[in-house]
């Protein structure tokens, strides 16, 4: 068989693993933490296109994320928008206020834009604790609505169950993976590369950089937008603490765990960074040494990531059981 | 109205001093290693809290409690630059600034574990105040400018005056070429890491002194040692303290005239500002 072919079957398992996973996946618990890991796929999506492949590391998803979550809550809730088209419009909002924070923040490059884009999140959260006549502040926002249930002919699609909103969840997460690949795949996603490889030299070339860099970080926050308005109505309760820096770091972690400027990287960090804590229970306390440790160790050993890791260690495998067949 | 603009300008200068010293820290670690060393608020956090603890247990004082914290920020330093920024010197930027934010979580879950979730103000002696033309002026206040202006005083000497600082200018003007001239860069690393630590550590303390320090505190700082050096223009030190103390009077007029809770929002803003309209900083050249 040859790699396109093993590729191909392999999408196509799991694809049909993700579809039947609520039948072998029961317990409400799990379900839970998938449908979060996969609102978090769709904001380490958005995290690995600035990040991963543009180069540049953006301190401000989460704060991103917390626009999106507000902006979709509040247009539903306060204006009475109909809960999907607050949920679509969140993306557009978040997108918008990227424009704006992007202009000046792209003024300057690497660890400065960093800084400023976690200036950025610093902003964001502290207006969300302190305007509380419109957030709520601390207390929050209470009873945000489900999106409400769509029937086609005889087939509802109830999103007040867990499974329903699983489905929406996973739509979006492959969504926002695909619309990462189509990126990478076109020529924006080459500039987009070579301006992580060498800025300078992509300008010589008669590049505008800052345009693509722009584009990167405003898709990227119209992601960590719809993860935003995902996890709202998911969770039904809103607060600013979900939206804080150390939020925006977990993101980065899941990139460069996963495998930063691949595809399936930030879903492999996604997963791992939602679930791990559940498993590092007993230490809480720990948590942030251990993840700070994780993110410490993983740069130093595994630069690349872990799907990058595997994959070259399947293919040095497959390599030695072709040269000694049997 | 003029006296309370006076005020607090003097507030803000106080804590624009701290501002200044954090920053100087920062940009020593960025303009000789080029590292964006975002742990170094929490490494000053940590020591504010040592000062806190010296202080309590051995009952030394605020000032000798300091230079020990200062010592144990040292070697702090010491340990981040050889266990974690060391091994990925050669590899792209982006990965020490990524060990960073690493490290940044290291330390402030060590804080926490060590120091719990509690807010620490540490106490001194120096309660007085005096009373220049109506304008109130805190003894501690005066102090905090002093003892930072003698810090940055040291370290500017060290680095323009003895032959360990000429060394630290080579590394910073050309690796490659101090390497050849024979100069150890593992050693001029690690002895910057260990001044900024310490540095750090004296900046946590005087802002345990000044205000008080809690978990998250450390992150603010350390973006605000950065925006410092976007103010200022970066590998100056001119730079920094003119950064330093626009960044402190703007934050304090703003909490004082416009919103308190607010006043971290204006700083940024101040920041971006700078960015739009000079983005080489207030002191940079073109």
């Amino acid at each position: 068989m040859s790699l396109p072919t093993v590729r191909a079957i392999g999408l196509a398992v799991l694809v049909l693993a993700a579809l039947a996973l609520p039948l072998g996946v029961t317990l409400p618990y799990f379900q839970h933490l998938v449908i979060l890991a996969l609102i978090w796929v769709v904001l380490s999506q958005g995290q690995n296109l600035i990040q991963g492949f543009t180069g540049y590391v953006s301190i401000a998803q989460a704060g991103f994320m917390g626009i999106g979550a507000y902006s979709s809550t509040l247009l539903s809730v306060k204006l009475g928008w109909p809960v999907w088209l607050a949920m679509a419009a969140a993306p557009g909002v978040t997108a918008a206020l990227a424009v704006l924070a992007g202009y000046p923040s792209l003024r300057v490059k690497g660890h400065y834009f960093a800084i400023v884009t976690l200036a950025y999140n610093m902003v964001i959260f502290i207006v969300l604790m302190t305007w509380s006549s419109l957030t709520g502040g601390e207390a929050g926002i209470s009873n945000v609505p489900r999106p409400p249930d769509i029937a086609i002919g005889g087939l509802v699609w109830d999103l007040d169950s867990r499974v329903g909103y699983y489905y929406l969840a996973l739509a979006s997460a492959a969504l926002a993976t695909l619309l990462c690949a189509l990126i990478l795949h076109s020529r924006v996603g080459r500039v987009l590369v070579a301006i992580r490889q060498n800025e300078a030299l992509i300008e010589a070339a008669g590049v505008q950089s800052w345009r693509y860099k722009l584009l990167a970080f405003v898709v990227s926050a119209g992601l960590a937008g719809l993860a935003g308005a995902l996890y709202a109505h998911f969770i039904g309760f809103l607060n600013p603490d979900a939206f804080g820096v150390d939020h925006s770091l977990n993101a980065i972690l899941a990139v460069i765990l996963g495998g930063s400027g691949t595809l399936s990287g930030p879903v492999v960090g996604a997963f791992a960074v939602v679930f791990l804590p559940e498993y590092l229970r007993v230490a809480e306390n720990y948590r942030l040494v251990i993840y700070g440790f994780i993110l410490v160790t993983a740069t130093i050993f595994m630069p690349r990531g872990l799907v990058p890791l595997v994959a070259s260690g399947l293919r040095a495998l497959a390599a030695r059981l072709r040269r000694e067949p049997g | 109205m003029i006296i309370e603009i006076l005020q607090q300008m003097l507030n803000g200068l106080a804590i624009g001093s701290v501002y200044t010293v954090i920053a100087l820290g920062l940009t020593v670690v960025f303009g000789i290693l080029g590292i964006a060393h975002f742990a170094h608020g929490s490494v000053a956090m940590s020591g504010g809290y040592l000062t806190f603890l010296f202080g309590e247990r051995l009952a030394i004082g605020f000032f000798p409690a300091m230079a020990l914290a200062m010592l144990v920020g040292a070697v702090i330093g010491l340990l981040i630059e050889r266990l974690a920024y060391r091994p990925v010197r050669d590899a792209p930027h982006i990965n020490a600034f990524i060990i960073a934010l690493g490290l940044t979580m290291m330390v402030e879950g060590i804080n926490l574990l060590a120091f719990g979730a509690d807010q620490v103000v540490i106490q001194t002696p120096y309660r007085g105040v005096f009373n220049v033309g109506g304008v109130a002026v805190a003894e501690l206040r005066l102090l905090v400018i002093l003892t930072a202006c003698t810090l940055i005083g040291v370290v500017a000497l060290l680095i323009s005056r003895t032959k360990t600082g000429k060394s630290i200018r080579a590394v910073a003007q050309n690796r490659p070429a101090a390497v050849l001239m024979g100069i150890n860069v593992n050693r001029v690393s690690a002895i910057v890491f260990s001044v900024s630590s310490a540095l750090g550590a004296a900046a946590g303390a005087l802002v345990g002194a000044l205000l008080a320090i809690a978990p998250g505190v450390g992150e603010g700082l350390a973006v605000k040692g950065f925006a410092v050096l976007i103010l200022g223009g970066l590998g100056s030190i001119p730079g920094a303290i003119v950064g330093g103390l626009v960044l402190g009077v703007s934050e304090s007029l703003a909490a004082g005239f416009i919103s308190s809770a607010y006043k971290d929002v204006i700083a940024f803003m101040v920041m971006i500002v700078v960015l739009l309209f000079r983005p080489e900083g207030l002191l940079g050249k073109r």
